[in-house]
């Protein structure tokens, strides 16, 4: 207890030093927790994208339609597949989509896009497509053929709300099918590319013209909880076995690389960080050691065991070190769920040009509870790393010199 | 009887490069209860004659007997304690810890002795009362003047009742008054606790209270006097 004490006061001795380095390491761990949080929102953020604009967790189709999209690879009887996901308590929502390529024409430009047939009502409790809407409607108070396009692929067209469109296709024959939509709504994405190449209609409106009422490619589906996704995806899996069920994790693998890279390398970030900071630690001890010889000479003279000198010397270095950690953490985390309300807007800084990329200008910082736990742990790891050093030069003291030391 | 014996005592530094002969054969008892100065010119072997007694160093050769058990043979981590358990030292700085009030300075020693923390309480306001420092025991040494200081560090030193206290020029930094107040201290303990007290020293004061008076030169016992007072 005496101990703690003595270390506990040893650090607040030399005021000015300790606080510089208190500071130091507050603001180094701050900002690395600050900007691994702007990283893992960044990420999040494409996504959330991702996932809310169209992949949803879990999707199925005929495997041969993953490799190559062709309209003839729908799915096969699926009666029974969507009468089990109906039953499967773990599914918040599930629709049916059909999706083919094809060309879509104005009067001046044509394009090729992929064409995706929709139940509008029920793909607004999965993805937000009608969030996006930019002008018009979203599939409403209109009776027939319906398109909801991209407004890069509007610009591109040269068409607004209420142009009329031809949209150009092979049917389950191999016939070419022509038929003419008109423009509901025009939404736009933070993903340029997505905007200019997708456009939606109805799934009623592109069966009938595709010869099968009942025709679905794809079904997409979310859940109550993401971290069921892996779980449900391979009770699907084994249960229709000739359906190829795939996770988002398996949708959007880069990013998932992604996400996995920025963790990783973020984790490596706070470490460089940390490590900077250890050695200012380590010279900090480093100089409150040798300023003190003379002193623990005497505690080693008059009986202090050099072992407990030495726990001495580290127990300072830690409470320096948790001192100045518990405050960054604090500090960190503070900043954090500030910024991680009110959003950062990059549109100052960036213009549109994230959007080329996939991004959105709003960044809200985040950062798991366990990316605390793990930098906590490397502050430990750095903190006994730095208190070493001091602790073992404190030990080689002779105390007979070090009584004398002026 | 003898409570501290050496027997050719002898300390030769840089054995194998420049050897300097700090001691030589240096025989010496000191009784129970005992006031001795150990005097000399600089560099006449005092403080590492006090080193050896000590238990901070050792001896090229030779034996030191405290209470008939040879130190020169313990291994460090039985040293540290043996000083631990039956040396007081008083150094020349005060050397006190700065962050550790008086009675908390006073309390350490007795605190890394594993007694009870009643006892030690008890025991530190008893000796800072005999120190005249009854009433500055919250006080931190930055607080204290250097006569203050030193008599902490007496109290600090005798607060575990150890078998002899080591002394190393403790006057050296105070005025006369302070000197003279610590010197009363100490005589008075002295012969209160029967405590042993050896003083390596140059200051004529503490020459004149001592009663018995060791004389080095070139390492060796030049003089031994025993006084009546």
């Amino acid at each position: 207890m005496m101990l703690i004490k003595i270390a506990w006061r040893n650090i607040w001795r030399n005021t000015s030093r300790s606080l510089t380095i208190l500071i130091a390491i507050m603001i180094g761990l701050a900002a690395a927790l600050m900007a691994s949080a702007f990283s893992m929102g960044f990420v999040q953020q494409r996504f959330n994208n991702v996932i809310e604009r169209f992949v949803s967790h879990i999707q199925i189709h005929n495997p041969e339609f993953v490799h190559d999209g062709e309209v003839y690879q729908y799915l096969d009887k699926p009666q029974k597949l969507l009468q089990s996901l109906s039953q499967i308590p773990e599914i918040k929502y599930f629709t049916e989509r059909t999706k083919i390529n094809g060309m879509i024409a104005s009067a001046k430009v044509s394009a090729g896009v992929q064409i995706t047939g929709i139940k509008p009502e029920a793909e607004q409790r999965l993805t937000d497509l009608k969030g996006w809407l930019t002008k018009g409607t979203y599939f409403e108070d209109v009776k027939r053929n319906p398109v909801y396009i991209g407004q890069e692929l509007a610009n591109k067209l040269k068409v607004d709300v209420g142009s009329r469109v031809v949209i150009n296709f092979q049917d389950l024959d191999g016939d070419i099918t022509a038929a003419s939509f008109k423009v509901v709504g025009i939404f736009k994405t933070i993903e340029l590319a997505f905007d200019e190449g997708t456009v939606f209609v109805r799934r009623s409106d592109l069966n009938s013209l595709l010869g099968d009422e009942a025709l679905t490619h794809e079904i997409a589906l979310i859940l109550n909880d993401f971290n069921q996704t892996t779980t449900v995806k391979n009770q699907l899996q084994q249960q229709f076995p000739a359906y190829e069920v795939r996770s988002w994790e398996n949708l959007s693998e880069e990013l998932l690389m992604m996400q996995e890279m920025t963790t990783q390398s973020l984790i490596f970030l706070v470490f460089i960080i940390l490590l900077g900071l250890g050695f200012g630690i380590l010279n900090t001890m480093l100089m409150s050691v040798f300023e003190r010889t003379r002193e623990l000479g005497m505690l080693i003279a008059v009986g202090m065991s050099k072992m407990h000198v030495f726990r001495m010397i580290m127990l300072e270095t830690l409470f320096l070190s948790f001192t100045g950690a518990i405050t960054g953490m604090l500090s960190g985390f503070l900043l954090i769920s500030w910024l991680g309300t009110k959003g950062i807007n990059l549109a100052g800084l960036a213009g549109d040009s994230l959007a080329i990329y996939g991004y959105g200008n709003m960044i809200y910082p985040d950062l798991e509870p366990q990316f605390y736990f793990q930098t906590a742990i490397m502050v430990l790891l750095i903190a006994v790393l730095s208190a070493l050093y001091p602790a073992f030069k404190a030990l080689k003291l002779v105390p007979a010199e070090a009584v004398r030391k002026e | 009887m003898a409570v501290i014996e050496t027997i050719g005592l002898t300390k030769i530094y840089n054995e194998t490069i420049v050897p300097v002969k700090a001691l030589h054969e240096v025989d010496l008892s000191f009784d129970q209860g005992e006031f001795t100065s150990i005097v000399g010119p600089s560099g006449s072997g005092k403080t590492t004659l006090l080193n050896m007694l000590g238990g901070l160093d050792k001896p090229s050769s030779g034996q030191i007997l405290i209470n008939r058990k040879d130190i020169t043979t313990l291994k460090e981590r039985q040293l540290t304690n043996f000083r631990l358990q039956h040396i007081g030292f008083v150094f020349q700085s005060y050397n006190l810890i700065p962050v550790l009030t008086a009675i908390e300075n006073v309390s350490f020693i007795m605190l890394l002795q594993k007694h009870s923390r009643k006892k030690i309480d008890q025991r530190a306001r008893e000796i800072l009362e005999q120190v005249g420092l009854g009433d500055r025991l919250n006080a931190r040494p930055s607080q204290l003047s250097g006569g203050q200081q030193q008599r902490v560090a007496v109290a600090r030193a005798l607060a575990s009742r150890p078998d002899f206290v080591l002394a190393d020029e403790p006057t050296a930094n105070l005025d006369t008054q302070s000197a003279f107040n610590l010197l009363d201290i100490m005589e008075k303990l002295n012969r209160e606790e029967n405590i042993t007290l050896i003083f390596s020293t140059h200051d004529q004061r503490v020459i004149e209270r001592a009663r018995r008076v060791i004389t080095l030169v070139d390492g060796a016992v030049a003089g031994d006097e025993k006084r009546q007072q």
